[in-house]
C-alpha cells in the first residue's frame, strides 16, 4: 500500500465564517494524517522568510473557505506554484453538506472535513488513462491575426470550431482536444491554476469544463462540446502558463469523448463565423 | 456595448443575468469592480445599492461576478433552460 500524500498547505483560515474555519480544520487533520505542514496566511502575509523555502517542499495545497479567495489570491501575491486547490463552499455543495453558520464546526462541517481529507490523502492512481491525450491537433496550424493596438489575438484559420464563449473545439475521430481561445487568455491575464473537470465526467455542451484562474479573476471553461471526459492536460499542473503562451496547442485544457458532434456543431461557429466575433469584442472591450 | 446577438439570436431575448440576493447581499460591490460589461449600477442613497442595471450587457453562460462573491448572494438561471429556450428561438428564425 502507499502511503498518504503529504502536502504543504495554505488554508485561508477565515474565522468569521464557518467555511473558513472548516479550512482550519482540514489544514490540522492533513497534518495529523499525513505529516504534511501549514502556512498561516497571516504571518505568510506580512513575512516570506519562513515559508518561501516550506512551500517548495511538498506540492502545495490551498484552501479556500469561500469564493472571496483569500488564500488563492495570498500565493499569487507570493508567486507560489499551486498544485491542488478546493473551495469549501463548493465542496460542501459537490457533496451535499450544510456546513451552516456557526464557528464551531458541527457534526455536518466535521463530516466534511473528514470527506475532504480522505479524498486529498488519497495517492492517485496514476494510470493511463490520465495520459490518453490524443493527437488531434493538426502538425502545422495556421493562424489568421487580428492586431489592436499592441495587442494581438490569433486564431487558428482551418480545424478548429468555437462557441462564443471563447472556447475551442478540435475533433479527430469520436475524439475532441478543446481550450480556450488566445482572446479569453488575454482579456484573463496571466493564469496561476487550471482546475480540470474530473476524469470520466460527463459534460454537456456549454457545461463547466473547470475554471482557470488568474491574477483578475475565476473564468469558467464553458464546454463548445458534449461528452466525457477521457485526458486532462497534466502538463498544466506545473505550468499553467501554457494556457497563455500557446493557448491552442500546448496550453490545451482536457479532451472528451464526444457524444454527438453533428448536434455539437449547430451551436458553434468555424473560423469564418468566429473571427468577425472575435473582432467586434476586441473592439467594443479594447476600446473604451 | 452589449452584444446585440448570442449565437444568432437577438441578445434581449435572452434571459441570462445575475440575480442578487438581498438578503445575504453585503454592498461589498466586488461584482462591480470585476465585471468589465456595466451590468451592475451602484445607487448609493438608495436602501438597495446595488441592481442589475443593463442585464443584455451580461455574456451569456458566463457567471464569473458570482464567484467573487463569497456570500454566495449573485445566482443565474439554469444553463439547460437557456439552451432550449435559444434552440427555440433559433427554429422560429429559420422558420420565419
Amino acid at each position: 500500500m502507499s502511503k498518504n500524500k503529504q502536502y504543504v498547505v495554505l488554508p485561508c483560515n477565515g474565522m468569521d465564517k464557518a467555511a473558513g474555519c472548516v479550512t482550519r480544520e482540514l489544514a490540522l487533520a492533513l497534518t495529523e494524517q499525513s505529516g504534511s505542514e501549514i502556512i498561516c496566511p497571516v504571518l505568510f502575509h506580512v513575512s516570506d522568510a519562513r515559508y518561501k523555502k516550506l512551500a517548495g517542499d511538498h506540492p502545495l495545497l490551498v484552501i479556500d473557505g469561500c469564493p472571496t479567495r483569500c488564500a488563492s489570491k495570498l500565493a499569487v501575491e507570493k508567486g507560489l506554484k499551486v498544485a491542488n486547490k478546493l473551495t469549501v463552499t463548493e465542496e460542501a455543495k459537490t457533496n451535499g453538506i450544510e456546513i451552516g453558520k456557526s464557528l464551531r464546526l458541527d457534526d455536518e462541517g466535521l463530516r466534511l472535513v473528514k470527506t475532504l481529507t480522505a479524498a486529498l490523502l488519497r495517492v492517485d492512481d496514476v494510470g493511463e488513462s490520465r495520459q490518453l491525450a490524443v493527437k488531434t491537433i493538426p502538425a502545422d496550424v495556421e493562424y489568421e491575426i487580428y492586431q489592436k493596438d499592441k495587442f494581438i489575438f490569433r486564431l487558428p484559420k482551418s480545424g478548429f470550431f468555437f462557441n462564443e464563449n471563447d472556447c475551442w473545439v478540435c475533433v479527430n475521430g469520436d475524439t475532441a482536444r478543446v481550450g480556450v481561445t488566445d482572446y479569453l487568455q488575454q482579456s484573463a491575464s496571466d493564469v496561476s491554476f487550471f482546475n480540470p473537470p474530473a476524469l470520466g465526467a460527463k459534460i454537456e455542451q456549454f457545461g463547466t469544463l473547470g475554471d482557470i484562474e488568474t491574477s483578475k479573476a475565476l473564468v469558467e471553461v464553458v464546454s463548445p462540446v458534449t461528452g466525457k471526459v477521457v485526458a486532462i492536460n497534466e502538463a498544466l499542473k506545473n505550468a499553467p502558463e501554457l494556457i497563455n503562451q500557446d493557448p491552442y496547442e500546448k496550453g490545451w485544457l482536457a479532451e472528451l469523448k464526444l457524444t454527438d458532434f453533428e448536434k455539437d456543431k449547430e451551436l458553434l461557429q468555424d473560423f469564418a463565423g468566429y473571427f468577425p466575433i472575435l473582432k467586434r469584442k476586441v473592439d467594443e472591450f479594447h476600446v473604451k | 456595448m452589449s452584444e446585440t446577438t448570442f449565437m444568432g439570436v437577438p441578445r434581449d431575448k435572452i434571459d441570462w443575468s445575475p440575480r442578487i440576493d438581498y438578503a445575504k447581499c453585503n454592498y461589498c460591490m466586488d461584482c462591480v469592480k470585476f465585471c468589465p460589461h456595466q451590468v451592475y449600477e451602484v445607487r448609493e442613497t438608495e436602501e438597495r445599492k446595488l441592481i442589475v442595471k443593463n442585464p443584455v450587457n451580461c455574456v451569456v453562460f458566463c457567471r464569473a461576478c458570482s464567484k467573487t462573491c463569497g456570500l454566495d448572494a449573485l445566482s443565474f438561471p439554469e444553463k439547460n433552460d437557456t439552451i432550449v429556450k435559444i434552440k427555440t428561438i433559433r427554429k422560429e428564425m429559420e422558420g420565419a
